[in-house]
């Protein structure tokens, strides 16, 4: 049914991008865009990038049979997912923690992933679902929102970066495209954090967690999660739900990247070994209470009934 | 002196016998009913300054936009007809953007100049199915500043879609007596202090009115980034002169 | 695609335009350097297609990159790269620096993004402030090299007298249990302005210069046999 619409509709975003695609065809290498000055990129003002569709029926279950790995394990393209990504809102500003791994299947592709999103001095967004696909629009929001900035004289609110982001993606639905995102920053209108998908979502909210091991770092979060914690006691918040997600979930660990928005920007706060928090905890850093979250809490009982028996 | 020159100054792309194209000249004459602009280059970086006209003492002088950012490095003043450089401008800023999203660096001074002058000769008849952008030349001279690995620079651009770059260069209805002045004061070593006494010094001598705080503008571009001086900033430059 | 299909029934056709045509790339980055390999064998399934098809190519004196995946979206790949980089130097007068060819690959990745290139990327070069750079992609985006975390020293810079033994013990190991590797090996080097490496390179038989300009980068490949069985 749905391709069958798809197929007769001149609206839906296949048929869009097939016209695309034909206006382009012949001038796709040889483009002004590609020649003097620009050198390179499609003109923006003719809206966003143009993409190469295959000359097939349905586009984007061609693209579907080659990349997803829940229906057929052994397809070539793999796109990484499972992660764990939360941000919430609080009196001292937003908190932004994240995870770093990047699995394919079964495989840890990586241990170091960026995935905070750094679109410029005073907005962040988070990465979960697709990599390119986050990173790739989340740059080009970046580029966008310095345009609103010169045009207007005034930087982006978060709202209206966050709607920008979800009228981009939503015009590309149906055609594959993954990311679950977080859009946070500072405003006139004090902490924002909006939440963004590719199914076209966006919501505005004080907390929120995507990700393979949500459910694990919300658990976390809910339990200590107050409007008037204190800057410390938010970045250990933040801090230690990662490090929930990273020990029970599979597809989430390795290290967390901190990061603390305030009213002229956010900074970075630090990176923590998830498995030397586990054993050590995060080191010296405020607000965090000394010691391991997991190995000594679990031994203490052990070791003080030792000493009982003794 | 009209009469000469016939039917050939009608259509913007059709040449003169002589081997001139009228309209793109006539554009050029636009720029010099401007307001005056200069732009100075030192190693420190580049200095931009324009003449406000405050035509009544009803209007807001601080609404005149002369001046604006390309980007973080690069400035741009205007002379002529200013609704035309608001296309060039925007043009100069997405072609800059554009470039750092695809390159992941800032754009080279030339580069940016280079594209607006592409944009300057987009007038006249459509090619094929390519809309036309524009029916006319634009009628407006820019001075674009900018700071990239070659160093400070100042670079001109005018309707027929030339481009040059400039130690110390005044456009608009005062150009004339404002660049030999500019030829006597400006030296290699020259400070950013130097530079931005010198162009309020010659703008104050093509101005009929009084110079001060709101009938001027001053900006530089230094390695800190592009930067319009505030009031209080622009008052103190004034009063040391 | 169902694994059992009777004669009867209709039998579904789909677009596959991908193959994998084996090998393997590698790329380590020093202090100063960066070494680029590749494997030159070119299968496809249990048939070798050829013993010479390079994996690894120069793109300036500060980049070369290197792929792996689908032999022929790869080839067209490096082409279109090349010709990027061409209309770059005309329209900008200058080399393209390695960050922005790594953000450019991404960029040229992602016009694919529902169509990709099967290929994946490694690039290595020098960076502008001298220092050497590995870029890793997927098929559609690109990952930074790591850097050492602040007040750590992780990851560790080798010296290229380590890296190059390592790099051919490498190839020498994956060869002898790995049907897709093999035949030869191409190992390309880049040094920045004025490394200290390069006279160890010089005692390095066979080693032919590839370098093109005056910059102060220069770009070296060793090429070795490999198992051919």
């Amino acid at each position: 049914m749905n391709s069958f619409v798809e197929r007769y509709s001149a609206t839906s975003a296949v048929g869009q991008l097939r016209k695309a695609q034909r206006l382009t065809e012949e001038e796709e290498e040889f483009s002004d865009a590609a020649w003097g000055s620009q050198a390179g990129f499609g003109n923006i003002m003719n809206g966003p990038p143009s993409f190469t569709v295959p000359n097939v029926r349905d586009p984007a279950a061609f693209l579907r049979l080659h990349t997803d790995d829940h229906a057929d394990p052994n397809c070539r393209i793999k796109i990484q997912h499972g992660t764990t990504t939360l941000a919430f809102r609080f009196q001292g500003g937003v908190i932004v923690a994240v995870d770093s791994r990047a699995t394919a299947g079964s495989y840890i592709a990586s241990g170091t992933v960026k995935k905070v999103i750094e679109i410029n001095p005073y907005l962040l967004g988070t990465m979960a679902g697709g990599a390119a696909d986050c990173q790739y629009w989340e740059t080009y929001l970046g580029m966008h929102c310095r345009l609103h900035e010169l045009r207007n004289r005034e930087r982006i609110s978060v709202s209206a970066a966050s709607k920008y982001l979800s009228n981009l993606v939503y015009s590309y639905k149906g055609m594959g495209l993954s990311m679950g995102t977080m859009i946070c920053g500072w405003d006139k209108t004090g902490p924002a954090v909006f939440y963004v998908d590719s199914d076209g979502t966006r919501l505005k909210g004080d907390l929120f967690s995507v990700g393979s091991g949500s459910t694990l770092a919300y658990g976390v979060l809910d339990q200590g999660y107050r409007w008037d914690l204190t800057d410390e006691e938010a970045q250990e918040l933040g801090r230690r739900s990662i490090y929930a997600a990273g020990h029970r979930d599979a597809f989430s660990g390795n290290t967390c990247n901190l990061y603390h928005i305030k009213q002229d920007g956010w900074t970075f706060i630090g990176n923590y070994d998830i498995a030397k928090m586990h054993y050590d905890g995060p080191g010296d850093v405020p607000g965090a209470p000394g010691g391991g979250y997991g190995y000594d809490v679990r031994l203490a009982a052990a070791n003080s009934t030792e000493v009982a028996a003794a | 002196m009209f009469l000469t020159r016939s039917e050939y100054d009608r259509g913007v792309n059709t040449f003169s016998p002589e081997g001139r194209l009228f309209q793109v000249e006539y554009a050029i004459e636009a720029i010099k009913l401007g307001s005056t602009t200069v732009g100075i280059r030192t190693p420190e970086g580049v200095v931009l300054a324009v003449e406000k006209r405050v035509q009544s003492p009803l209007l807001e002088s601080n609404s005149i936009e002369k001046i604006m950012e390309i980007d973080t490095h690069l400035g741009c003043a205007m002379s002529g007809l200013t609704a035309d450089a608001r296309t060039m401008i925007d043009h100069a800023r997405v072609t800059a953007q554009n470039h750092a999203f695809t390159y992941d660096e800032r754009i080279k001074v030339e580069s940016v100049t280079q594209a607006v002058c592409d944009l300057a000769l987009r007038f006249g008849e459509s090619v094929h199915d390519e809309e036309a952008m524009m029916s006319r030349p634009f009628g407006v001279a820019l001075l674009i500043a900018g700071i990239d690995e070659l160093g400070p620079q100042l670079y001109h651009t005018d309707p027929s879609g030339t481009f040059v770059r400039y130690d110390a260069k005044a456009i608009g209805s005062g150009s004339e007596a404002a660049q030999s002045e500019l030829q006597d004061k400006w030296h290699r070593q020259m400070t950013l202090r130097e530079a931005q006494l010198l162009t309020l010094n010659v703008l104050k001598q093509v101005m009929e009115e009084k110079l001060d705080q709101h009938n001027v503008q001053l900006a530089q571009v230094t390695p800190k980034g592009f930067e319009i001086l505030d009031e209080a900033s622009l008052k103190e430059v004034i009063e040391a002169m | 695609m169902p694994a059992m299909v009777s004669a009867a029934q209709p039998v579904q056709r789909s677009f596959n335009p991908y193959t994998e045509n084996g090998g393997t790339i590698l790329a380590i980055a020093g202090a100063d350097f960066s070494v680029i390999a590749g494997d030159t064998r070119q299968s496809e399934g249990y048939s070798i297609q050829t013993r010479y098809a390079p994996k690894v190519f120069r793109l300036t004196d500060k980049a070369v990159l290197a792929v792996n995946g689908f032999a022929a979206d790869g080839n067209m790949f490096v082409k279109k790269v090349r010709q990027r980089l061409e209309w770059y130097r005309h329209a900008h007068a200058k080399d393209m620096p390695i960050r922005a060819i790594a953000r450019l690959i991404q960029t040229m990745l992602y016009a694919r993004r529902f169509f990709p290139f099967y290929v994946y990327n490694i690039l290595g070069g020098i960076e502008e402030d001298g220092t050497g750079a590995v870029y890793s992609f997927d098929l559609l985006i690109y990952f930074k090299n790591q850097t050492p975390a602040p007040g750590t020293a992780f990851p560790k810079h080798l010296p290229l007298s380590t890296v190059l033994p390592l790099v051919i013990d490498s190839f020498t190991s994956a060869t002898e249990r790995h049907i897709e590797v093999g035949d030869g090996l191409e190992i390309y080097i880049v040094l920045s302005k004025g490394s200290t490496a390069l006279q160890s390179l010089q005692t390095i038989r066979g080693i032919q210069e590839l370098t093109a300009t005056n910059d102060g980068e220069r770009v070296f490949v060793i090429r070795r046999e490999l198992k051919k069985d």
